[in-house]
């Protein structure tokens, strides 16, 4: 029983331990998250505004572009990374395939429509950043949540039930202790006696044996007694 | 002769588009247009000029593209007033002027029926001035061949399309290259017919049309620079007009990069400046801009001479250049970006 | 759920005109065998049942990994997006070009501030 409630204690401070390691992570992703959001409204800003420096070039392209659409260029594959056994993912960018718009704007603006791609390039890897930081801040915070609760639960319901019941054992034992006690000292009370008794009895005796000594004595003493005339 | 007669038929038409001319906003207009904060105050502003009041009904949070379609609403009413006045040979010449708009509208719907989309909602995309009117039976279309064979054999455009493509063509072909392949036949085309139109009109828009086919020329070029288009598509690509056809035209096609570009184009003194800055250095005008100042230049220019046609071509690309700069001015208005909002290019 | 992470490759954008042609001109747009697209142009005329049931659909779809959506059509299916808490797809809050970015209305961000407690 002892080595179960040393094994809960562990397992609280490791968990509580976990989850300060989690929560730790866990604000610097917030910290980041504020960060990547306000980064990503600039970066938004410039790429919409680099699409309205095509429009005013090559007019309007964006159906053609939405129709052009076949198969993604830019795909997303997640790696993950572990922090005190979590998973959590980081989404990484990658190019697949050729370019689809090449040739859009050949005859007029081209070169806009590929400045303005590029830079939305980068804004989407912004925005894949900020995605996985925030798919992290998702699992994490569940798993925060589920870890305090563990921490939580061990605190207050499994020790306690553990540390009563190692109360109520000790308490038990005591009392078995005490019983076994009193009825020793019972034992010995009863043992006594017939000690007692069987005391009284040699004492009887011995009384007797004593009367014999005494008369001795007096025996002895009797020679002061009147002289002995033969 | 000519003089004499011009003012019977089109006299009262070069008025009006000389009238609207004088509306096109000039650099006072402009410089007060810069200054706004909002696009409210850009829409006062507005309503000031010749544009008056044709956001008076928009609701308030106003976008930007709502200012760029009133305002190609406003121009396109007054290129149909225009249109439904004139007669021979101008009406045609009209015409003309709206077969760009139709390329890139038979374009769209191309694109739209390949791709399987609601063709209703295709129309409402499509540029008001490229407006034919077999459109409406586009929507009995339902794959390319159909298409072809239905409505684009009926549109103005037939003939372009005959020369260059077959049906089989549109399903394979990329679309930028079927939509520059048209283009070139329309350049081609409009450049014989004005040839063919009496003296000074055809001095004029010869001159017009042979920077634009030579701007499309070096655009092409240098767009196509390092992308999968062979050399010998790029060749079909290029107006067979122009300053630079056909010899500058064969060393554009031997280019690889920028450079080169530059060094072919440069025996013209008008498009030696255009490359002084504009290929090395990204942060001063671009290419593009220092084009579009040409043009505008050249448009203005035939102004400058009467009893002729091209002044509708000129009224037509400068009002659609102001209303490029307008929507360039609202876009840096609302987003923020005040330190760009002088690339616009001044018309007056 | 590690397998199917791996599945997951695309972003799937739901946004106004220009923000979904400059992110489809950046490469994301995919279509795939079934002629399902992975984007959505919202416009004034597209309704908010659309938006809603687009969202559901990318949210379900298994090979979409980041879900963008324009901010301020976030906040028209607002109580859609606060309540989907799956970290798969994650839903990303963006500006559009007529709406600047409100960090106060981010899903996420909401909730960042109630564990924070400010």
């Amino acid at each position: 029983m002892k080595a179960k409630l040393k094994g809960a204690q562990t397992g609280h401070s490791l968990l509580k331990r976990k989850s300060e390691a989690l929560t730790k992570r866990f604000r610097v992703i917030v910290q980041k998250i504020d960060e990547a959001k306000k980064k990503m409204g600039k970066i938004m800003q410039t790429a919409s505004f680099s699409l309205a420096e095509v429009n005013y070039i090559t007019g309007d392209i964006s159906y053609q572009v939405q129709e052009n659409a076949k198969n993604a260029q830019l795909r997303v594959r997640t790696k993950q990374e572990n922090v005190s056994g979590v998973m959590l993912p980081a989404f990484e960018n990658y190019m697949e395939g050729g370019n689809a718009f090449e040739l859009t704007g050949l005859g007029r603006g081209g070169q806009q429509v590929q400045k303005c791609k590029e830079t939305y390039i980068k804004a989407v890897e912004t925005l894949v950043e900020l995605a996985s930081l925030q798919t992290a801040f998702v699992i994490l915070d569940e798993v925060i949540k589920v870890t305090n609760r563990r921490v939580n639960a061990i605190e207050h319901v499994i020790i306690p039930k553990i540390e009563n019941t190692i109360k109520y054992i000790i308490s038990e034992l005591d009392e078995q202790d005490r019983e076994e006690f009193f009825r020793l000292k019972k034992v010995q009370a009863n043992k006594k006696k017939t000690q007692a008794a069987s005391d009284k009895e040699k004492a009887d005796l011995d009384v007797s044996d004593q009367d014999g000594i005494g008369k001795t004595v007096d025996i002895l003493r009797v020679a002061d007694d009147e002289d002995i005339i033969f | 002769m000519e003089f004499l007669y011009f003012n019977v038929n089109d006299g009262f038409l070069e008025g009006i588009v000389r009238g609207y001319k004088s509306a096109i906003l000039n650099q006072t207009n402009y410089l007060n247009l810069t200054q706004c904060e909002t696009l409210e105050d850009l829409k006062l502003q507005l309503s000031a000029t010749d544009y008056g009041n044709f956001l008076s009904n928009e609701p308030s949070p106003l976008a930007t593209s709502t200012i760029a379609e009133k305002a190609t609403e406003k121009l396109v009413s007054e290129f149909k007033y225009v249109r439904s006045n004139a007669v021979e040979p101008l009406s045609t010449f009209l015409d003309y002027l709206t077969y760009a708009y139709m390329i890139d509208n038979v374009i769209l719907l191309i694109t739209g029926t390949l791709h399987e989309r609601d063709t209703h909602e295709l129309i409402e995309r499509c540029h008001p001035l490229g407006v034919f009117d077999s459109m409406a039976a586009l929507c009995v279309a339902t794959n390319v061949a159909e298409l072809y064979d239905t409505v684009l054999i009926e549109t103005p455009l037939a003939p372009y399309f005959k020369n260059c493509l077959s049906a089989n063509d549109l399903d394979e072909m990329n679309i930028e290259i079927i939509r520059n392949t048209l283009y070139k036949a329309y350049l081609e085309d409009f450049y014989r017919y004005c040839k063919q139109l009496d003296g000074t009109t055809g001095e004029i828009m010869s001159e017009i049309l042979e920077f634009e086919a030579d701007r499309r020329t070096i655009n092409i070029t240098i767009n196509s620079l390092n992308t999968e288009l062979s050399r010998d598509d790029r060749r079909k690509l290029f107006p067979a007009l122009g300053r630079l056809y056909p010899d500058v035209q064969d060393k554009l096609l031997r280019a690889d990069d920028a450079e080169q570009v530059k060094t072919a184009v440069e025996i013209w003194v008008e498009y030696r400046q255009f490359f002084e800055t504009s290929v090395t250095s990204a942060e001063t005008k671009t290419l593009e801009d220092r084009f579009f100042e040409y043009e505008v230049h050249l448009n203005k220019l035939t102004f400058q001479q009467q009893f002729h046609y091209a002044i509708f071509y000129a009224f037509l690309k400068l009002k659609e250049q102001e209303i490029r700069n307008v929507l360039w001015i609202a876009e840096c208005i609302s987003q923020g970006q005040k330190d760009r909002i002088n690339n616009y290019i001044p018309i007056f | 759920m590690a397998i199917q992470q791996k599945d997951r490759n695309f972003l799937a954008v739901i946004g106004d005109e220009d923000s979904v042609t400059g992110l489809l001109l950046a490469g994301i747009g995919h279509v795939n065998s079934q002629q399902k697209k992975n984007f959505l142009v919202v416009d004034a005329k597209t309704p908010l049942s659309k938006i809603e049931e687009t969202f559901l659909e990318f949210t379900k779809r298994k090979d979409i990994a980041i879900i963008l959506i324009n901010q301020h059509l976030a906040d028209l299916i607002r109580p859609l997006v606060d309540d989907y808490d799956q970290a798969y797809p994650t839903v990303l809050e963006i500006p559009s070009k007529d709406h600047p970015y409100d960090p106060e209305k981010d899903s996420v961000l909401k909730r960042v501030q109630r564990i924070f407690g400010e």
